[in-house]
């Protein structure tokens, strides 16, 4: 015999109530190691469904500009780039909007892919993909579904022309800025065969259509090139750390600098033998501040002279009423026409130089005041004519520099034309101005310009964001040789730094792994949502355990009178502890992964609308399981020592006893000190009150936070009336019973037998009905139409999203007329009382909870002032100080900065569940990059359907990403009886532009239908806690009787029939059930009452109180069974065993 | 010696002093000169097992144990040597359950596992043997067996014998006999 051969003895004989125990130990170790499992699978789906998307890819570079084809080739060719790329490829990557000609359906934000077989090959799939002719596409599974879509079906497929010259520029082509193609549909590829391909990580279903390369090159009229090179690394992707990527990344990103060339940089580098000179141009037309720097720099560097250049196209040159039309206008420095001192200027008006044609045409001389008037492209989305007086300081002759056609950029519709009246122009210009003589000029003189001016007097009038400059002039000091043009070549491309001018190498692969790690951790939520069931598992195993030594008080107090120091009768208890744990946390591993395997089925299926994705499934992970069950295993021997720690301090006496109603773990009772005890308890319970007002009216006076402080408050008053509870069943109340509810009362007095055990079972009970009261207050139902300016749809209606830019402005009657909608705003049209807000896009990821990935690159929205100080929407938590930004917190829109970060706004659920950040924290864009964006979040918007996004201000906007050009996102406000009709009238008639209108409140319930969803989960799992509950209730219960079953036999014996002592029974059960009920909602109500006031006071009566009613019915249902458990014991024989 | 006296006039609470499991509230307790309640927890422990042992009218078997291992439980904690297990079976064999060794207490009459408990309370070989109504929960005749063993045990082992009992037949056959009367004992001769 041996101490060892005891506790093997214990574990076999007390095998019942051990089985519980493992019971409880096993579901807190299922449920715990199960969460963790589950954020484990939520992450190597995200991470599998990634690197499956990205296939071979593991950087990507992309360009605003096309770039030769050639470029893929050459970035493999650099010297480093061997030793870590293996493999590269050019691809057009666009987004498209589709429809499906024989239904109609439309998709929108489809990817569009031209591609050719070097893209199959990259990816190693060269065998399984026929090459595409000129009409085939292939498409994926995703969107065939969507559209409904099969093989051989057309689809007709819209994209963005892109286009060079801005096209909020003067001579951007605004009105035709897509392209569409009519295709057919050849393979529907599933996810194994690149369907799935994408380089943002996003869990939903891939909408994507591969377009033969040179198709679409032809289409979008950029033969030879391409806007994006993929490049692949060779080992396994997931072996990559930290530094392997950095090192990669700056390989990737050496080889695009070493590569690219000017023309990829949208730079021509002309000669002009004529004048021994180079002018430096743009593709756009206009050079960039930074570029133009640069070249100066390289020029001065070399030794060369620079001349910068400004030309612009003048409506009118006008003297009296003598007008020429449509002249060129060069600004720049005059000295290189004229020799006039612009010190002897005296008027205010700036000096013009003309040339001797344009004056003798005026018939002007020098210092006459000429007008010129031009046009220029507001950001507003309208041309306006301007006027500026010139004074002729001077009349050249048309010879030498003042002869030079090359001054002028190159301007599509317009230098290649043969004669002014083939103009084609994307404004409008009036051909009937033109006389014979303008037709004479051009023949002769082309573009050579007719006017000079100072060339800060041309930036004045005409830069803009694209730059102020159209060509930079650049000849040797003399001017009388020409400079070399390779070496300026050269110095220009090793000082121009591609990545701060459109080109981005983005490592794909690493932050899509980064991104997986996921916005939102379903392992911590799990963690979460399941505390109260792991809680409840662990009461119940510490409660049966506690059960099974009570059971064993007198084998204690007879090894205690035999002379056994306290340790070996703690080892003894705590060896069976550990293989209780340890055999319960075993029996949880299996059944965290039965859990796991059940919430990964929840998610693919009731929970989906949380996801969006159906491949999410269960991954083995040693690590969470070995990690649940240490922590099992400790935190149930923990729960389980702590309760062996109360019985140290009672005496081998009362242990002997046995008697259990004069021994309560933690020390005896006797009269006086449970009238002591109930009192400090009640001095307790009291306090805790008093400690849960005063959170509830800090937060009510605003100086707490009002869900923490009311949500506080309300954990603080349901522990006071726990305590309450407790200080009452433990001052053993005594009460006459008499009357017909005799044996009813007799039955409440029953739970004062063990008051802790009483209060435990109310415990459980009330924490549950706290959870699913608490959580389903914050679901958020269909509230209807929202046409408060001040609710989360800002009270517009409608939302709209387009493919491509818009740049006119519907709002006013020049867009509506460069639109084609003119006739909708009549006075009887369906847009007569429809207006709507414009916000400037740049792409990006989703940043709400919509996405599981974490967005390191979301979309940015960029609002108009007039949006701006309409002070729309609510707002929570800000940066504001005035009045003025309190009352309208769009105004923080406009702060500065003195780090420079520029200020933005987002929803405040995106802002914590997605990207984890606070008001007043910053936000990175091109966080690795050497051009990072620092956001500043300086308010957050209150439950908006601004979830998917950040808000700038559009200035900022404009000035940090002038490549997005127009306007792709609208606000509509229209009468919510005509919200049909607007939408309908809006996608016909703008629906070359992609435009795809939903109703902003589906917006809006769409990222409720993710919160309810979450909270969905977080009920059930407090519904499973909520039985465990049960569970300890039925046991506590049926624990009671059989311990009472002398007193409920004598009882019997005195003519009690089964019915009184059910009765009885039930009583106390439904006493403590109420109690715990009532509490439990009680105390919630008090947490949820901001919640409840922002809902307007109304609350789920009906699903709460179903739900209290499962709680009740379930709770009365287990003390039921085990009262007739307890008493179909029969009399005879319990009265004898005693 | 026997204690004899009305319920609720402390008997119990002398032989649980007696027997060092509860401390007086006043006055002291030797056994062989040593005062038990001056032992630290685990020296009292000790004293516990080699110089006391119990038998409680209550049997205190443990269900889960076999007879010689419900004897043997006390030699788990103490400084038991390679015969324990020998003068165990000695002990079931002397208080005339040999042949049920191997039994669980579910499967004894109430004057058996009452043998077993005397059985344990002597295992250790203690110099003080306490008896909390030995019999009291005996019907006349396993009462009468019980006692016999009691005494025979007791004048074998030569240990100090201290039976509290409302049994007159039992306080009888003790050499000396005291009565508690309001806190005092008194010498009762029959």
């Amino acid at each position: 015999m041996t101490l060892f051969a005891l506790v093997r003895r214990n574990l076999i004989y007390f095998w019942q109530t051990n089985l519980a125990v493992v019971f409880g130990v096993a579901v807190a170790v299922a449920v715990l190691t199960g969460a963790l499992l589950v954020g484990t699978s939520v992450r190597t789906s995200l991470r599998s469904l990634a690197l499956e998307r990205l296939a071979a890819v593991s950087h990507v570079v992309t360009s605003a500009n096309f770039v030769r084809e050639s470029m893929a080739e050459n970035v493999l060719e650099t010297p480093v780039t061997p030793e870590v790329f293996t493999g590269s490829v050019p691809i057009i990557a666009v987004e498209g909007f589709v429809t499906h000609q024989d239904s109609g359906r439309r998709a929108s934000a489809v990817q569009v892919y031209g591609v050719d077989d070097r893209f199959w090959a990259f990816h190693g799939h060269v065998d399984t993909i026929q090459p595409l002719e000129r009409n085939e596409v292939l498409i994926s599974e995703g969107l065939a579904r969507e559209l409904g879509a099969e093989s051989g079906q057309a689809l007709l497929l819209r994209m963005e022309r892109p286009s060079v010259v801005p096209i909020s520029s003067l001579h951007g082509r605004r009105e035709d800025v897509g392209s569409t193609l009519r295709v057919s549909i050849t393979q529907v590829l599933k996810s194994d065969q690149l369907g799935e391909f994408s380089f943002r990580p996003q869990q939903g279903l891939a909408r994507s259509v591969f377009v033969s390369l040179r198709r679409l090159q032809r289409e979008l009229d950029q033969a030879g090139r391409v806007n994006t090179v993929l490049l692949k690394t060779g080992g396994n992707p997931l072996d990559a750390d930290v530094s392997t990527n950095a090192r990669e990344l700056a390989v990737a990103e050496a080889a695009v600098r070493e590569t690219i060339n000017l023309e990829d940089l949208g730079l021509r580098v002309v000669t002009l033998p004529a004048r021994n000179a180079i002018a430096v141009e743009s593709a756009t037309g206009l050079i960039g501040d930074a570029t133009a720097l640069v070249i100066s720099e390289v020029a001065n560097e070399l030794g060369l002279r620079v001349q910068p250049v400004m030309t612009y196209l003048a409506n009118q040159l006008r003297f009296g009423d003598r007008v020429i039309p449509y002249s060129l206008v060069t600004a720049m420095d005059l000295n290189a026409v004229t020799e006039y001192e612009p010190q002897t200027l005296s008027r205010r008006e700036s000096p013009v130089v003309l040339n001797s044609w344009a004056a003798e045409d005026l018939s002007v001389t020098r210092d006459d005041i000429i007008d010129l008037e031009y046009y220029v492209w507001e950001n507003e989305g309208h041309l306006s004519t301007h006027q500026v007086p010139l004074q002729v300081v001077d009349v050249v002759p048309l010879d030498g520099a003042a002869a030079d056609r090359e001054l002028a950029p190159d301007y599509p519709g317009i230098t290649e034309a043969n004669d002014v009246t083939d103009w084609d122009p994307p404004f409008e210009i009036d051909l009937g101005l033109i006389r014979p003589k303008d037709e004479d000029y051009w023949d002769k003189y082309r573009t050579t310009p007719k006017a000079f001016i100072p060339l800060e007097v041309g930036q004045q009038l005409w830069a803009s964001r694209w730059g102020q400059l159209t060509s930079v002039r650049i000849s040797s000091d003399g001017g009388n040789r020409m400079p070399d043009v390779e070496r300026l070549g050269s110095a220009l491309r090793s000082k121009l730094d591609p990545l701060a001018l459109g080109i981005v190498v983005y490592p794909a692969r690493a932050l899509a792994l980064e991104a997986s790690t996921g916005a939102t951790d379903f392992g911590l939520y799990f963690i979460y949502f399941s505390f109260f069931l792991v809680v409840s598992a662990l009461l119940l195993a510490s409660l049966f355990f506690r059960l099974g030594i009570e059971q064993r008080l007198k084998e204690i107090g007879l090894l205690k009178s035999s002379g056994f120091p306290p340790r070996p009768i703690r080892s003894l208890f705590w060896s069976e502890a550990f293989v209780l744990a340890l055999t319960g946390s075993l029996v949880g591993v299996l059944g965290a992964i039965a859990y796991g395997e059940l919430i990964m089925l929840g998610l693919r299926t009731w929970w989906v609308d949380a996801v969006g994705t159906t491949r999410l499934t269960l991954h083995m992970s040693e690590t969470s399981l070995g990690g649940g069950a240490v922590c099992g295993v400790l935190v149930a021997f923990g729960t389980i020592a702590w309760t062996l720690r109360s019985i140290s301090s009672i005496s081998p006496r009362s242990l002997l006893s046995g008697n259990l109603s004069e021994v309560t773990l933690g020390g005896e009772i006797t009269s006086f000190s449970a009238n002591r005890n109930s009192r400090v308890a009640l001095f307790l319970a009291l306090a805790l009150v008093l400690l849960g007002v005063l959170l509830v009216l800090a937060a009510s006076l605003g100086f707490l936070g009002a869900t923490a402080g009311f949500f506080s408050g309300g954990l603080v008053l349901l522990c006071s009336m726990l305590v309450f509870a407790w200080a009452w069943l433990y001052g053993r109340p005594r009460r006459h019973t008499s009357g017909p509810w005799s044996v009813s009362q007799l039955g409440f007095r029953n739970t004062t037998y063990r008051p802790g055990r009483s209060v435990l079972c109310i415990a459980l009970i009330s924490s549950a009905a706290f959870i699913i009261v608490a959580v389903d207050a914050f679901r958020r139902e269909g509230t209807g139409m929202q046409l408060d300016h001040r609710s989360g749809t800002g009270g517009f209606t409608l939302l709209a999203d387009t493919l491509l830019p818009i740049v006119h402005d519907p709002s006013n009657s020049a867009g509506r007329d460069a639109l084609n909608i003119s006739d909708l705003y009549e006075p009887t049209g369906p847009l007569s009382d429809v207006s709507l807000s414009r916000f400037r896009v740049r792409p990006g990821e989703d940043a709400s909870c919509l996405n599981l990935y974490q967005a390191k690159d979301p979309r940015i929205l960029a609002p108009t002032d007039a949006f701006v100080t309409e002070g729309r929407f609510a707002f929570g938590e800000s940066l504001a100080e005035s009045t003025v930004e309190f009352e309208n917190p769009w105004m923080l829109l406009n702060t500065e900065f003195d780090d420079g970060a520029i200020p933005a706004i987002a929803d405040v659920t995106s802002l914590t569940y997605a990207l984890h950040l606070s008001v007043g924290d910053d936000f990175v864009l091109n966080r690795d990059t050497d051009q990072p964006i620092r956001l500043r979040i300086v308010a957050a918007l209150s439950d908006s359907i601004f979830q998917r996004e950040l808000l700038i201000a559009e200035h900022q906007f404009e000035r940090l990403f002038p490549d997005y050009d127009g306007y792709r996102f609208f606000l509509i406000d229209s009468p919510p009886d005509k919200m049909g009709e607007v939408a309908a009238v809006f996608e016909d008639r703008l629906a070359d532009f992609g435009l795809d209108v939903v109703s902003a409140d589906e917006r809006l319930a769409t990222f409720h239908r993710v919160e309810n969803t979450y909270l969905a989960t977080f009920q059930t799992l407090g519904g499973l806690g909520l039985i465990l509950g049960t569970f300890g209730l039925g046991a506590v219960l049926l624990r009671n009787v059989l311990e009472r079953r002398r007193e409920l036999a004598l009882l019997r014996a005195v003519g009690y029939n089964a019915g009184h002592l059910s009765l009885m029974v039930v009583a106390e059960n439904a006493f403590l059930l109420l109690v715990g009920v009532l509490s439990g909602t009680a105390s919630a109500l008090v947490a949820i009452a901001p919640a409840w006031i922002e809902r307007g006071g109304g609350l789920p009566l009906l699903s709460l109180g179903g739900l209290l009613l499962v709680v009740v019915v379930t709770g009365l249902t287990a003390s039921l069974a085990a009262t007739i458990s307890a008493l179909r014991a029969p009399l005879l024989r319990t009265l004898r065993s005693e | 010696m026997s204690i004899m006296g009305p319920s609720g006039s402390g008997k119990s609470t002398l032989l649980y002093v007696l027997g060092a499991l509860e401390p007086p509230n006043e006055g002291t307790v030797t056994l062989d000169g040593r005062d038990p309640f001056k032992l630290n927890e685990s020296e009292l422990a000790i004293f516990r097992n080699k110089c006391v042992g119990f038998v409680f009218q209550d049997h205190l078997l443990l269900p889960q144990c076999t007879v010689l291992e419900n004897v043997l439980v006390p030699t788990l904690v103490g400084d038991s040597n390679t015969r324990v297990t020998e003068r165990a079976i000695e002990l079931i064999d002397q208080v005339g359950l040999g042949d049920r060794v191997d039994h669980r207490p579910a499967e004894l009459s109430g004057g058996e596992r009452q043998r077993v408990s005397l059985a344990r309370a002597l295992i250790q070989q203690p110099p003080l043997l306490l008896c909390d109504e030995p019999t009291g929960n005996l019907d006349r005749d396993s009462a009468d067996i019980v006692a016999s063993m009691l005494f025979d045990l007791h004048r074998e082992q030569n240990t100090i014998l201290v039976i509290v009992t409302h049994n007159t037949d039992l306080a009888a056959r003790c050499s000396v006999r005291f009565r508690l009367n309001s806190q005092r004992l008194e010498t009762v001769s029959f």
